[in-house]
């Protein structure tokens, strides 16, 4: 059994239809790419897939279990954990509390007390290593340590889906191969499956993950393992724009 | 044991001023009457706090459950005063009182708590105005002629001690209530349900995310607030006036003030109530004494200034400074 299976959806705003009839299978402990230019509909997709948004079409299953019209706060509980793209941390709560307050609400929030929930932050904290900064508001952190807080905070729900909204976005070369390298450690210790989405850093895609799909204009255009994915001509096409017709030196 | 201690250590600077301020208004010649209006205050500000400091949502229609509160004390006092209930007739006041205002408030919050932000304070006023002309339109509880209940609070206490209660124990209950409505405030800082509180009050949506059914805490924190109000209505305004008028208990006056206390004091923080209370019932007395008549003109100013300088309130304030400090495991 699949643990995350959409069955065609499609969520429409007005007229626009920003997720179009995509189906998509993620098995336990895989970590999966979903590239696609700006507006291709990704965090939408990622949206109705923890129910920030209602989809207005098809089927979502998680573990076997018809989640489709589920609001998001019970779709936590499951074993889905998200970050955002723009970090949100609770600013005014230190950072040990935004990673506890993921724990306390989680999979295990029910046998979990605060001081538990407490201890659990310390761990994903060393992780993440923002050590230093525990006692701080996650207000004043710097954009990269809020996304970091926002990894441990997902983390600290104990999840079994990560869904990581472009966690690279903005940072620069070396940031992005210790945030490969994070992500490749949770794998491993946490034994999660992680549905990554990202724009344009395909470098990091490619040490990362072992399907991608690509999305565009809302609709699924290819869904392969990485290698086969980024050399398609379609995706090359969605990226680069159609190559002209004939020598473009004849015309 | 020791950590709970540690836990609950932020209780004693407040517990401490409540003492301090009963001390004061024993030993003090002719000052019982200031000191009642800072318990008051600071009482109200401690219980609005709850609810506004701890969700991060204005409730303009608060008074409204000071008002149902100060009913369910009358309607008790007034049509059971001849059973012979002794003291039980206030204990089953207060706990009509907080039955009603429970009531009002998951009516109120069942419906505006699914609003957010200002849609949520825009909505709350009307309930206190609707709820007013409902009781005069209504004739509910006496219409617009109200509660008058002097003589049979007379009858079952004796005249003597029903002065002694007006003037005296009731405020006296107030330091009481302010005291509880601080301790459950911090009982809830320390739970789930105030870290869930302090997720949404940051980002809803983030919240919702994580897990956090947000509905559910923040009616629980309304109807805490709302509860605590009651009782206020029911010893401030009950048992100290002995009558209940409908414009006087749903005056949007006191919502005001209310708003205030907890601004000034800084919101979300356990000791902000006690010193917004005191900083607003202090310049508010010694300005209507030494300035009669122009007390609102310099007050305002007044208020504007600190909140401009202060916007997270004197204590949120003074939280900052201290943080690091071991001072950061009191004030809280």
């Amino acid at each position: 059994m699949p643990l995350l299976r959409l069955e065609h959806v499609t969520k429409r705003f007005g007229g626009l239809v920003a997720v179009d009839d995509v189906s998509l299978e993620v098995k336990h402990g895989e970590i999966i790419a979903i590239v696609g230019p700006n507006g291709a509909g990704k965090t939408t997709l990622f949206n109705v897939i923890n129910g920030v948004f209602l989809s207005d079409g098809g089927k979502i299953y998680f573990e076997g279990k018809d989640i489709t019209n589920l609001p998001s706060y019970k779709r936590a509980p499951l074993g889905i954990g998200r970050t955002f793209q723009i970090p949100r941390p609770f600013g005014s709560a230190s950072v040990r509390e935004n990673v506890a307050i993921g724990g306390m609400f989680g999979t295990q929030g029910h046998r979990m007390n605060v001081d538990a929930c407490m201890e659990m932050a310390d761990r994903y904290i060393d992780l993440i290593g923002l050590k230093g900064h525990s006692g701080k508001p996650a207000g004043g952190l710097t954009p990269t340590e809020k996304k970091l807080v926002e990894i441990a905070r997902a983390l600290a729900m104990k999840p079994k889906l990560l869904l990581m909204d472009e966690a690279m976005a903005g940072m620069n070369p070396r940031d992005i191969d210790q945030m490969v390298e994070l992500i490749k450690q949770i794998r491993e210790t946490e034994k999660i499956a992680i549905v990554s989405m990202v724009e344009h850093i395909m470098r990091a895609v490619a040490g990362l993950a072992e399907r991608v799909m690509v999305m565009h204009q809302g609709a699924k255009l290819v869904d392969e393992p990485t290698k086969e994915a980024l050399s398609d001509p379609r995706v090359i096409e969605v990226y680069l724009g159609r190559p002209p017709e004939g020598n473009v030196a004849d015309r | 044991m020791k950590n709970t201690l540690t836990k609950y250590l932020p209780l004693a600077p407040v517990l401490a001023g409540y003492l301090f301020l009963f001390l004061v208004g024993e030993n003090l010649e002719g000052k019982w009457q200031l000191i009642a209006m800072l318990a008051f205050y600071c009482a109200l500000g401690q219980a609005f706090n709850l609810f506004m400091g701890m969700t991060g949502y204005v409730d303009f229609g608060y008074v409204a459950f000071l008002g149902v509160g100060t009913y369910g004390m009358a309607i008790v006092i007034s049509r059971l005063s001849d059973k012979g209930l002794g003291l039980w007739l206030l204990v089953i006041g207060l706990l009509l009182a907080i039955v009603m205002a429970t009531l009002l408030s998951l009516a109120v919050g069942a419906v505006a708590l699914r609003l957010r932000g200002a849609y949520f304070a825009i909505a709350t006023i009307g309930v206190n105005e609707g709820f007013r002309y409902l009781i005069e339109g209504a004739r509910l509880w006496g219409g617009s002629e109200g509660i008058i209940f002097t003589a049979q609070l007379n009858e079952a206490f004796g005249r003597e001690f029903a002065n002694v209660l007006a003037t005296y124990w009731a405020d006296v209950a107030l330091f009481v209530i302010a005291a509880f409505s601080a301790f459950l405030t911090l009982f809830y800082m320390r739970s789930k349900i105030g870290y869930a509180l302090t997720a949404l009050r940051e980002d809803e949506d983030a919240a919702k995310v994580m897990g956090i059914n947000v509905t559910k805490f923040k009616i629980i924190a309304f109807i805490t607030s709302a509860s605590l109000a009651g009782m206020i209505g029911a010893v401030a305004w009950a048992l100290k006036l002995t009558y209940v008028f409908p414009p006087d208990v749903f005056e949007i006056h006191y919502t005001v003030e209310a708003i205030i206390i907890v601004l000034l004091g800084g919101a979300g923080t356990l000791l902000g109530p006690i010193v917004g209370g005191l900083i607003y019932g202090l310049s508010k007395y010694y300005l209507a004494v030494t300035l009669p008549g122009f007390q609102l003109l310099i007050f305002a100013p007044i208020i504007i200034i600190i909140i401009v300088l202060f916007p997270e309130g004197t204590v949120g304030v003074l939280k900052k400074r201290v943080q690091g400090t071991f001072l950061a495991k009191i004030i809280v």
